[in-house]
């Protein structure tokens, strides 16, 4: 029975209360739960090389190593500098190749093309290659996060 | 909008009609009603079960090399596993306990008599399927400590003369316990053993809807009507409030007495020292342990566990067995549940000290 | 089962069965040794891996978390008997009988 000048009948309002403290109670399982589900990302923040793996590239080759769960590639440079690429496509994330005769990295999943400085040329990747930075320290190759300047 | 929406689906489900039956199924209330709420709290603990098995098998990984490790990632680098886990395994213990005690008020009740008999037997088909869960994921982990409860648990069966061996070779997928045996109880643990509970679960719920609530003897007898609830809205609210204070109980102790993980288990080292199985096998354990190796020439583990086979299809056939239940004879089968709670406790006791 | 007053046969049964069941028995059986030297058991304990929270940010978090879910139990709780007595009202007046929403 509703009274003229309430909102609700009492009953409406027990029946309010108990389900939002019910759904609060709910809901508030849902971040641990959800949180459960979407472990962080497991890229690591540097990866160390030891350099006489890579001292005998030829300039203009490149060479794989593992930047966490995804592939990496360390280019040679003409000049004899060192760069290093996430080697997965912009656009879907495939894993690229590098194509040494064409100087190109090549995704074969919808046919991307980046130039030999990871810069998308054709196809649909919408942006370059992600870029990491590359320091000699003595024997070792620290590959590390660029960034930003 | 309510009644709105409400007919909508009715319309295309025809939902009213399994409305109405709730509303209409009446529990009865007397003094033995609590007893009652041990069967929906099987149910929420099993549905605690599926939802943390279901989130645990997201990062589980069911090989030999891969078992230990991933249980130990679940805990260590996963966000808030630790937690995950140590609900599952104490809701695993919640259910098995609270399936004895609604096994056991059944027995007392004598709600088993005509015309419930199957749904009994179909509750002895879910306490062998929950026990059995409680076993295979025991293995997973796949530590010392249960690689060698698994070693013991599945050569029990050899002792039984001509079948015995087969059984254990079915259970280890061979001879030995090895990788096989962890990916079989894999299988057993989340895809057969959940989907013979959910078949059975659905017979022995259908059989107490349309059976309807039974009363035990006692209540029976008196000539005077008992009071009713409608199981729809009252009874459900009461179960309820039963589910949310299991529940609080339940998170807490997860919470403060998370479980721990031993290393690997190595197949070739010898059995760790405390080697015990899980609490609800413990009574079973101890009656193995107190039989001689030998009774009259026959192999002491062989009596052993064909007398246990014995109880089992005996416990089976109850509600046939007690066909008198008002006589002597029904008054001597409620008397066994008493000296069964009696034996189990102390044996479990027994064997913890 | 036990009929009348004739317990003899039983007894001699169970004498039986008793005799019967510790013929198998080793009497000279000895107790397994069960010793542990203090450094295995070290070794042993430092090898398990135990869930704790990490550190007092997360052991704060978990502590208020069981504090809001015994809060949130109680207060539904609450409710829940308030509800319940409604509904028990309503059914001695008989609203449920009969009633098809």
């Amino acid at each position: 029975m509703k009274l003229k000048h309430s909102f609700f009948t009492r009953r409406q309002f027990l029946n309010g209360l108990l389900g939002g403290w019910a759904g609060a109670f709910l809901a508030s399982f849902l971040y641990p739960a959800l949180k459960f589900c979407f472990p962080p990302t497991r890229e690591p923040d540097q990866v160390v090389l030891p350099f006489s793996d890579f001292e005998d590239m030829e300039p203009g080759s490149v060479r794989n190593f593992s930047w966490g769960t995804k592939p990496g590639m360390l280019k040679k440079r003409a000049d004899g500098s060192y760069q290093a690429f996430v080697a997965v496509c912009t656009h879907l994330d495939c894993n690229v190749v590098y194509l040494p005769d064409k100087k190109k990295f090549f995704c074969a999943c919808h046919d991307g093309w980046y130039d030999e400085n990871g810069v998308n040329i054709g196809g649909p990747p919408p942006n370059p290659l992600r870029q990491l930075s590359v320091k000699r320290e003595g024997e070792e190759l620290i590959i590390t996060k660029k960034s930003v300047e | 909008m309510k009644t709105g929406i409400r007919s909508w689906l009715d319309e295309r489900l025809g939902i009213s009609s399994i409305a109405g039956f709730l509303r209409k199924k009446m529990v009865p209330q007397h003094r033995h009603s609590l007893w009652y709420y041990t069967g929906s709290a099987i149910l929420l603990f099993f549905a605690i079960q599926v939802v943390t098995g279901f989130m645990l098998a997201f990062y589980y990984k069911p090989t030999l090399e891969g078992a230990n490790q991933s249980v130990a990632r679940i805990m260590t680098e996963v966000p808030l596993g630790w937690i995950i886990r140590s609900i599952h395994s104490w809701s695993a213990s919640f259910m098995i306990a609270f399936v004895f005690i609604h096994l056991l008020s059944i027995w007392i009740a004598k709600s088993y008599r005509r015309p419930r008999e199957f749904t009994w037997m179909s509750g002895v088909f879910l306490l062998v399927f929950t026990l059995a869960s409680g076993f295979t994921g025991y293995l997973l982990p796949w530590d010392d400590l249960s690689l060698s409860a698994t070693k013991v648990g599945t050569d029990i069966p050899r002792s039984v003369p001509f079948v015995g061996v087969w059984v254990t070779k079915f259970l280890r997928g061979g001879e030995d316990v090895t990788g096989d045996t962890l990916t079989r109880f894999f299988s057993f643990h989340v895809s057969i053993l959940p989907l013979l509970i959910f078949a059975f679960i659905a017979v022995h719920v259908y059989l107490i809807q349309k059976l309807g609530m039974s009363l035990p003897l006692s209540v029976e007898s008196k000539k005077e009507k008992v009071k009713e609830l409608p199981f729809w809205p009252n009874f459900i609210y009461r179960e309820m409030v039963v589910w949310l204070l299991l529940f609080g109980i339940l998170m807490t102790l997860a919470i403060f007495f998370p479980p721990s993980l031993e290393k690997t288990a190595d197949l070739m080292a010898p059995a760790p020292e405390g080697l015990r199985p899980e609490w609800y096998f413990l009574f079973l354990f101890q009656t193995l342990k107190i039989f001689p190796p030998k009774i009259l020439f026959i192999n002491g583990d062989t009596i052993a566990v064909l007398l246990m086979f014995a109880a089992a299809i005996l416990l089976f056939f109850l509600p046939i067995i007690d066909n008198k239940p008002a006589e002597k004879k029904g008054k001597v089968i409620t008397f066994f549940a008493y000296v069964f709670i009696v034996f189990a406790v102390t044996m479990t006791v027994w064997s913890l000290l | 089962m036990i009929r009348g007053k004739k317990p003899a046969p039983v007894f001699l049964l169970l004498l039986v069965f008793f005799l019967a069941f510790f013929s198998g028995y080793d009497l000279a059986q000895q107790e397994t040794p069960e010793e542990q030297s203090q450094a295995a058991q070290a070794e042993k304990e430092q090898e398990k891996i135990v869930s704790s929270p990490k550190n007092i940010k997360e052991s704060t978090g978990l502590y208020v978390f069981v504090g809001w879910i015994w809060l949130a139990v109680f207060v539904l709780v609450f409710f829940l008997r308030l509800k319940i007595k409604e509904v028990d009202r309503l059914n001695r007046l008989g609203y449920f009988s009969n009633k098809k929403k």
